[in-house]
């Protein structure tokens, strides 16, 4: 059985762009979280299974399955997801929160909304 | 099936363009912002020392008012001090023995009146409690850890560099650095103001003197330093 207060710091990036992990990775690291990646939905969903990280920040814009699709297949009992929307969809919002998100960031975000998000997110 | 249907794709590589350029933006304000602080700090970190300065000098004056001093020689003692320190090149890792060198004498707030202001010589019992007057005063600083060097100076300003001094006898370079400073600058000062008991002597018959005592009562390294820096800082003979 995994620490809970160990993975609770972890934190999945699903996102098609790498170079868009990357940065995110960099910023969440230089705050002290660990961070795995996962290029699409349905990898997203089996590191979720794995490793449940206390928080999942999902792309709503991915080829394959789309955020909202894996962000309801989620198991929302171990893991809050974060969705990564454009400005002003209030239309994905709505959808995420059905699938069960926690929380919206809007592209561009700043760093440190990302941070406070995430600590947010941590408290709930 | 999905009842949600994705927005119209935005051009990927200009997303993250933009998304790059948010957070170069903020990497450039977070270093103004922290540059920002950090001058504030200092800021209140030197008016604090002014503050802790000013505050110092004020009880090391109730103390030379007891002696019937007027402060002025605390003050060249420190700015002599100082000044000797800089010239080492040891004044940044002994910053806080400014606040030694004005202090120094703290410790005579628990010698009476009568023996401090003695007109004739103090008999053997009056100056075994004079020379209590060092460890009183390191006794009043020694639990305050930002002055710790300071403490130094007051409990060994009256040690002797061959081991004769007073209350350790410590001796050499087991006597601390500024408090070995110290008693140079201290024995100058004595020697070139006036006293009601003697005129002042000229700066170069005060410093032969203190050239005489090298290895005995004073730091031969320390003197050799202080000869040239005498000449620079006491104003020319009036």
């Amino acid at each position: 059985m995994t620490d809970p207060g160990d993975t609770d710091r972890c934190v999945l990036v699903v996102d098609d762009d790498a170079v868009l992990r990357r940065v995110v990775r960099a910023v969440l690291e230089a705050d002290g979280f660990s961070v795995i990646e996962a290029s699409d939905g349905e990898q997203g969903l089996k590191l979720a299974a794995e490793v449940h990280p206390g928080v999942v920040i999902l792309d709503v814009m991915m080829p394959g399955m789309d955020g909202v699709e894996v962000c309801r297949r989620m198991d929302h009992t171990s893991t809050r997801v974060l969705m990564l929307t454009a400005l002003g969809d209030v239309t994905t919002e709505v959808a995420s929160m059905e699938a069960g998100a926690r929380g919206f960031l809007t592209k561009p975000f700043s760093s440190m909304d990302l941070l406070d998000r995430v600590e947010e997110l941590l408290k709930t | 099936m999905s009842d949600w249907d994705p927005p119209s794709v935005p051009d990927p590589a200009a997303a993250l363009e933009a998304q790059l350029l948010v957070f170069a933006k903020e990497l450039g304000e977070s270093y103004q912002r922290e540059r920002a602080r950090r001058l504030e700090l200092e800021r209140a970190y030197g008016d604090m020392r002014v503050a802790y300065l000013q505050t110092t000098r004020s009880l090391a004056l109730v103390v030379e008012a007891k002696d019937a001093g007027t402060g002025a020689h605390l003050e060249r003692c420190r700015n002599y001090g100082m000044a000797l320190l800089n010239e080492m090149g040891v004044a940044d890792e002994n910053r806080e023995a400014e606040f030694g060198f004005l202090l120094h004498d703290a410790g005579k707030v628990g010698i009476p009146e009568r023996i401090l202001n003695k007109p004739g010589p103090l008999s053997a019992a009056e100056w075994r409690v004079m020379r209590t007057h060092p460890v009183v005063g390191y006794q009043l600083v020694a639990d305050i850890p930002f002055l710790r060097t300071a403490a130094l100076v007051i409990r060994s300003h009256h040690e002797m560099f061959d081991g004769t001094g007073y209350p350790e006898g410590l001796k050499g370079e087991e006597i601390a650095l500024a408090a070995r400073a110290f008693s140079v600058v201290d024995a100058f000062d004595a020697m070139t103001a006036d006293r009601p008991y003697r005129a002042a002597l000229p700066p170069d018959q005060a410093l032969a003197e203190l050239i005489r005592m090298s290895g005995t009562q004073f730091d031969p390294g320390v003197v050799r330093v202080f000869a040239p820096l005498a000449e620079r800082l006491l104003p020319p003979a009036a």
